[in-house]
């Protein structure tokens, strides 16, 4: 059966920038991906679904203009393609948290901080995501 | 009263039932509509859905609306303000201790509820309890 995946389109005035870059910071933080430097996608979830809505008509606030679909590839080998994007943008960000736990006295706050954000972004549940959340509870030392 | 919103309801339409019911309309019945449903019953007072008067506004949450539009001035609204905008909207900037996770309780509650209704009055407990204690410990 292939996924339902959400399409975003948008297009905000070139100035002032800064509204530019606070949305793309918002899609940035619901982990969407960028296709071809055209389209962002996310998996179809009520949440995802209600978060690209909410930035739409943000986007319409802003004095900008946002479409959202949702659809199926007609292809369904390349729903394998997509996650795969998802799962390695996740699991690079994961990759810091492990190689800042490997720092001398690593800021343990900080980096766990850093894996919860990344894990309310992980749709497809990384395996790296357990070890980096297995790393940081033996990180934090005093035994079990 | 009457007040519609989508169905399926969460972290803020939980908060913002909470807040009509306390503080803004103690006789409000609420009424559900499928998310994406764009007839809205009418006379009733549409909030928590997008492109509607009473909804998120400048990146920030519906609740927060509601306590500008109806001049909620209590300094413990502002602060379950701040906390239901890092649990619903995505935020940068978190400084609310009590905001993580309480999404996804909000919505745990409606999956153990029958219905909307029943999530509304199930999660007015939670806000009950979050006010109460933010009363408690806050300076005074």
């Amino acid at each position: 059966m292939s996924s339902t995946w959400l399409l975003f389109l948008y297009k905000v005035p070139p100035r002032p920038t800064a509204r530019r870059v606070y949305v793309w910071r918002k899609l940035k933080r619901l982990g969407a991906i960028l296709l071809h430097d055209a389209l962002w996608v996310l998996p179809d979830t009520p949440r995802t679904r209600e978060q690209f809505q909410w930035l739409a008509a943000e986007i319409g606030e802003l004095g900008g203009d946002a479409w959202l679909w949702e659809g199926q590839l007609t292809q369904s080998a390349q729903d394998e393609t997509l996650v795969q994007q998802f799962l390695v943008q996740v699991e690079t960000a994961y990759g810091e948290i492990l190689a800042g736990l490997k720092r001398k006295k690593p800021d343990l706050a900080a980096l766990s901080r850093r894996y919860q954000q990344i894990s309310a972004e992980d749709y497809f549940h990384s395996k790296v995501g357990e070890q980096v959340r297995a790393a940081l509870l033996s990180a934090r030392g005093g035994g079990d | 009263m009457k007040w519609v919103t989508w169905a399926l309801v969460g972290v803020d339409r939980m908060a913002c039932a909470w807040l009509i019911k306390k503080f803004i309309d103690p006789k409000a019945e609420f009424l559900f509509v499928p998310a994406g449903e764009k007839s809205l019953p009418k006379g009733a007072e549409p909030f928590d859905i997008p492109g509607t008067r009473l909804s998120h506004r400048r990146g920030h949450c519906t609740f927060h609306t509601l306590l500008r539009e109806y001049e909620l001035k209590d300094p413990l609204l502002q602060r379950i303000a701040q906390i239901v905008d890092e649990a619903d909207v995505v935020q940068e900037v978190t400084v609310e201790p009590v905001a993580p996770g309480l999404d996804f309780v909000c919505r745990g509650i409606r999956t153990i509820s029958p219905d909307d209704e029943t999530a509304f009055e199930r999660g007015a407990l939670i806000y009950e309890a979050l006010y109460a204690q933010l009363a408690l410990e806050s300076p005074q």
